[in-house]
């Protein structure tokens, strides 16, 4: 009786992934396939997904965080300043520090003040990127202390990576959290209606995204050994793409799930990787193809999502009551 | 016949699955004032969009002049000589009121392209001056203006089209008593001039002063035609709320049974322009009724308890906690609900499934430990209450869109009723829904009384409240006009005497 | 007969009055233009560097004014930026090619027929527009990186326009493209059929149905007016700066902000005039704002970005006052 419906809409994106998969494959002569190339694929996807993770929560109430690029670039360049500055050990709790105040202002300009979404977000991009580049004219790129660079070991970084994923995973999908904001996004006025504290909500939905970007910076950080030029940049797409070609849909809502930013993030990683394996590793063929499959995956999906909900149901008059009357009802459950 | 400027015939009209105008039968005759009349949901507003060319009618004939008219737009309808102003305000506010009342046709003033403004104002200015409105700056942003103002506009441009049939559907209400008389003015020269118009309105007094007959709507179909010089105000509303009183589904019992302690506790509640020192208690195992006619402010008493809107004074007590329920969140965790009256908007996802739905309110009750929500406990919930209240689906994964109205309803209140409530507020929960599912409401809310939850039931139908209620606090005007108790003269007469 | 609106005491009246409060602005200018010039030892005032404002604001000016189209109807496309380096890069191929003719089409055909494409896609794919925007940047990001002429990766510049060609980015050009900008926005928006319709679909959708209004024609027309401007814009911006630099990353999004700005702080004024009016203001206004901190020795590509992002989320919260509707 409780058999899953499964849509056409959710399965676009599964094939998806195994077309550019098994076009990549077939074009770079079985080299997607090798052991190392697989490893690599996950190294790159890492920090897309723990980031899109958090910003999974922003999706499935409706909105959007652009601002995570810049967000990843202040807080590492921050937190490394202060480590080198005044120890090691307060690189971690800068970086997540710096990354979570970004992500409450953002929710409180949206949620207090009602700008949309895109718009704080996106002014944040330029308002901050302006911020890490003077930064940045006057610190210059940075490496982390060598007292921290044990973080990169791989008996810390894997399991960190999979024990977040999964604290991401309980939240979003198994507590409070996910399903009032996956409410939001279905209908915000239902949400209000029932007595969701919904300005609340998307605070903590920015704050979320924030969060998991101070530890993305943390990954990214540990990985290439300090701060860089091009920290970042470009990073907010990225996030944004895998979550959509994921199959996510831009209004959220209850059919926003987990699984999804990792669907998304592999193929998106796939096809930067496939494009490099191919010979192609211009940033102009990876960024036009992004484009182009950005647009028709949102265009397929909102299509999809449409025809599946124009089902139209049967006049009251017209259907059969067998009801009793006097059936007992107890509340409580 | 040739005197009837319009006629129509046997009009149905169905928004998806409501029965919105059943079988109706209306004339106009020329010259002729033509007054319609219904409470909210009765259908006039769609009666007359259906007329202007708004949308299709699903079946039925309408004659113009004696010969078909069908009219596939509002411009078709304003080519055949029939114009309205719509109950929504219809301006443009980024557009100055002059080029409002030509939007649309400012061809006319074109010339090499451009549209010259002093000719259009000028036409503008004509048209008010020839059916002899107030003057309104033209040449501003229609945005800053008073609802009266852009209600003139309004007129002004559905005049501009020099109709035979002029529609008008509620307009008087955003009107101040001296535009109200130019307006009854502007009525009786259209009358001379052999032209005819339809008016809505709530004021039933207001409709019998300025029309020629009156068309009484109800539940969309048509209850009763008269003549405004041989009827009077009482005998109007009395055929709006009437109904057949019919079967055995509400309360055998006709004295007040219910507990002795109050759960809560309402006092001079204000919400601005809405209700105004309003105050009652309501106790375990009542079941209290609030009704009123169109503006009464029974609606905006339910949203103001639960937190919905904000209130510029009183209280809204929780007794057993000592709370004052500020806002909604504060109702959600003490144990109220509310069941709001525009179900598809409002109460339910409706691109959800029903097992979404049914479990929302229940998310915080159902966590364990670390906010835990157990999918097995959602999905019991959900079984069990589907089940409980015989929700027609396949399974509890199907999207609420795909449910009938009644079974829609059932989710709507299903999702309630799986807590533990100690407060229950009802608005209008049987409408839109047909006669077995109603039966069984009313099952459940005897179910509910019996168990000592507190049931506020806000309904536009009276002998719903009379059948079901054991106190009855009707309201008028945003005030409360009277309470009545299930033992005294708890008779439609009786009530309706206080409501009007 | 007496007039609806009851009559305001006459210093109310004199707030009210665009003309009154046109002049008001215009004195408000003037007293920051001399505060600027005081603050920066007279080099803000400095004939180039007024010259230099000037010619700095035109092609801002007129991407705002398309923009005005856009958000008439509820769009917002940020992809814009991308369209105009690709726009430039057209006027400066086919200048150099063919002269003036080449300038001038090279810029508008191209740069109006993306903004065409653009719109189409937006009305007609019900994908929410910034999003759209963005997918589109990156497509357009991409095919300038591909028609780049240096060949090595490194080399993002085109090559550069041919000198004697770069006379529309100079005065006396700069203020006849402005006034005649604005002659043709204004006319548009507010006087002919189509820009009043434009206003009405944004305005009310149903309205401007039930009033018989061909939505689908009058969406098309704005796609092609937006995209004019647009076309003139990157006409312009070549002009000034003589070369395209090509942008990838979506730094795009950086051109098309400062026209942003422009167009949300014109929308705060325009209950009391024009917007097409308020709009050149605002671009002086906000570009004095940047030109000032330069001289002061505020470093661009930094902290004057940090400025604009600022005043971006200010006047969107401005904006936005009052506002009782869902925001996503």
């Amino acid at each position: 009786m409780n058999k899953t419906r499964i849509s056409f809409a959710d399965i676009i994106p599964f094939a998806v992934f195994i077309v550019i998969f098994l076009f990549f494959e077939i074009a770079s002569g079985g080299k997607m396939l090798s052991p190392f190339n697989l490893s690599t694929i996950l190294e790159q996807s890492l920090i897309t997904i723990v980031v899109g993770c958090g910003v999974l929560f922003v999706v499935a109430q409706g909105s959007i965080d652009l601002s995570v690029g810049v967000n990843l670039a202040l807080s590492g360049v921050v937190a490394t300043w202060a480590a080198n500055a005044a120890g090691g050990v307060l690189l971690v709790p800068v970086a997540l520090l710096v990354a979570l105040i970004v992500g409450i202002v953002n929710g409180v300009i949206v949620s207090k003040f009602k700008v949309p979404s895109f718009m704080v977000t996106i002014a944040m991009l330029i308002g901050i990127r302006g911020i890490v580049n003077y930064i940045q004219t006057i610190i210059g790129t940075q490496y982390i202390p060598e007292s921290m660079t044990v973080l990169r070991e791989p008996y810390i970084r894997y399991p960190a990576f999979v024990l977040l994923l999964i604290v991401m995973f309980y939240l979003f999908e198994f507590t409070k959290i996910g399903q009032y904001s996956k409410a939001i996004g279905e209908n915000e006025s239902t949400a209000e209606f029932i007595g969701i504290p919904v300005p609340r909500m998307k605070i903590i939905a920015f704050a979320l995204s924030g969060l998991m970007v101070g530890f993305g910076t943390l990954f990214s950080l540990t990985s290439v050994g300090g701060t860089s030029q091009m920290m970042g940049v470009f990073f907010e797409i990225k996030v944004a793409m895998a979550i959509f070609l994921g199959g996510v849909l831009v209004t959220g809502g209850t059919s926003t799930k987990l699984y999804k930013v990792l669907l998304g993030s592999f193929s998106i990683t796939i096809i930067v990787n496939g494009l490099a394996l191919i010979g192609l590793s211009e940033t102009q063929y990876s960024q036009s193809v992004e484009g182009i499959l950005l647009l028709l995956i949102l265009y397929v999906t909102i299509i999809a999502n449409k025809r599946k909900n124009r089902v139209r149901a049967l006049p009251d008059e017209l259907e059969k009551t067998d009801l009793k009357p006097d059936q007992i009802i107890t509340s409580g459950s | 016949m040739s005197e009837n400027i319009l006629e129509i015939k046997g009009l149905n009209k169905y928004f998806g699955t409501t029965h919105a105008n059943k079988n109706i039968d209306f004339s106009v005759k020329k010259g002729e004032i033509k007054g319609l009349i219904g409470e909210n949901g009765s259908g006039k507003s769609t009666l007359l969009s259906q007329i202007a060319g708004l949308y299709p009618r699903d079946s039925g004939r309408m004659l113009l002049n004696g010969r078909e008219y069908d009219p596939q737009s509002p411009i078709d309808a304003n080519n055949c000589g029939i114009s309205m102003v719509m109950q929504e305000l219809g301006v443009v506010g980024t557009l100055p009121a002059g080029v409002n009342i030509f939007l649309g046709r400012t061809g006319q003033f074109t010339r090499n392209g451009i549209v010259n403004l002093k000719a259009l104002n000028k036409a503008a200015a004509e048209q008010f001056a020839k059916w002899d409105l107030p003057k309104v700056p033209l040449n501003e942003l229609t945005d800053g203006m008073m609802i009266e103002t852009r209600k003139i506009i309004e007129l002004a441009r559905a005049l501009s089209v020099d109709p035979q049939l002029l529609l008008l559907d509620e307009i008087t209400q955003s009107l101040s008593m001296n535009n109200r008389n130019r307006l009854y003015d502007l009525l009786k020269r259209l009358k001379a001039m052999g032209r005819s118009v339809i008016v809505i309105t709530h004021d039933v007094e207001e409709l019998i002063q300025i029309t020629d007959s009156i068309t009484v709507l109800r539940d969309g179909a048509v209850v009763g035609e008269v003549l405004s010089a041989k009827t009077s105000p009482d005998e109007i509303k009395r055929m709006m709320v009437g109904r057949e009183i019919s079967g055995e589904y509400y309360r055998a019992d006709m004295k007040p049974d219910y507990r002795d302690k109050v759960v809560l506790s309402v006092k001079n509640l204000l919400v601005e322009n809405e209700i105004e020192d309003v105050s009652f208690d309501v106790h375990e195992g009542e079941i209290l009724g609030l009704c009123g006619l169109s503006d009464s402010g029974i609606h905006a008493v339910g949203k103001a308890i639960y937190g919905l809107t904000r209130r510029s004074g009183g209280t809204v007590h929780l007794v057993a906690k000592g709370l004052d329920i500020k806002n909604s969140t504060m109702a959600l965790k003490n144990n109220m609900a509310y069941v709001p009256k525009d179900r598809d908007n409002e109460a339910l996802m409706i691109n959800a499934s029903i097992l979404d739905n049914l479990s929302l309110p229940s998310l915080s009750e159902l966590q364990g430990k670390f906010g835990y929500i157990a999918p097995r406990k959602t999905k019991r919930l959900a079984s069990d209450m589907t089940k409980k209240l015989s929700i027609k689906c396949t399974d509890i994964n199907q999207t609420v869109n795909t449910l009938s109205g009644g079974n829609k309803q059932k989710v709507n209140l299903g999702r309630w009723l799986a807590k533990d409530l100690k407060l229950l507020i009802l608005d209008c929960p049987t409408r839109g829904v047909d006669v077995g599912v109603k039966a069984y409401i009313y099952s459940l809310m005897k179910e509910l009384k019996k168990e000592g939850i507190a049931i506020i039931l806000i309904s536009d139908e009276l002998p719903e409240v009379l059948g079901m209620a054991d106190r009855l606090i009707v309201m008028k005007g945003g005030r409360v006009a009277g309470i009545i108790r299930r033992d005294e003269d708890f008779t439609e007469h009786s009530v309706i005497g206080v409501m009007i | 007969m007496q007039p609806l609106q009851s009559t305001q005491d006459s210093i109310k009246k004199i707030n009210q009055n665009p003309l009154i409060f046109f002049l008001m602005l215009i004195a408000i200018i003037a007293a920051f233009a001399v505060f600027f010039n005081f603050v920066t030892g007279g080099d803000f005032l400095e004939r180039t560097n007024v010259t230099v404002i000037i010619s700095h604001i035109v092609w801002p000016t007129f991407v705002a004014w398309g923009i005005c189209f856009l958000f008439a109807c509820g769009y917002t496309d940020l992809s814009i930026g991308a369209i105009i380096v690709l726009g430039s890069f057209a006027t400066c191929i086919f200048g150099n090619w063919y002269g003036y003719p080449g300038v001038i089409l090279g810029g508008l055909i191209v740069g109006t027929l993306l903004t065409f494409l653009n719109f189409n896609v937006f009305a007609f794919t019900e994908i929410p527009s910034w999003i759209a925007g963005i997918s589109l940047a990156m497509i357009y990001e991409a095919v300038a990186v591909f028609l780049k002429v240096g060949k090595s990766t490194a080399d993002l510049i085109y090559a550069e326009i041919d000198k004697s060609l770069r006379i529309l980015g100079r005065l006396p050009w700069s203020i006849i493209l402005l006034a005649a900008g604005f002659v043709a926005a204004y006319i548009i928006y507010n006087r002919t059929t189509v820009g009043l319709n434009i206003r009405a679909i944004g305005g009310n959708k149903e309205v401007a149905k039930a009033l018989g209004i061909n939505i689908v024609k009058t969406l098309l027309w704005v796609g092609l007016i937006s995209g004019i401007f647009i076309g003139i814009a990157s006409i312009v911006q070549e002009s000034v700066a003589g070369r395209t630099t090509v942008r990838t990353g979506l730094t795009s999004i950086y051109v098309v902000f400062q026209p942003l700005a422009i167009v949300l702080l014109a929308q705060i004024l325009q209950k009391r005039i024009n917007i097409i009016i308020a709009v050149p203001i605002c671009a002086v206004l906000i570009y004095a704002v940047f030109n000032l901190l330069t001289i002061l020795g505020v470093p661009s590509g930094t902290l004057q970005e940090a400025f604009l992002g600022a005043f971006l989320i200010l006047f969107g919260i401005i904006g936005q006052r009052g506002y009782k509707g869902v925001v996503k």
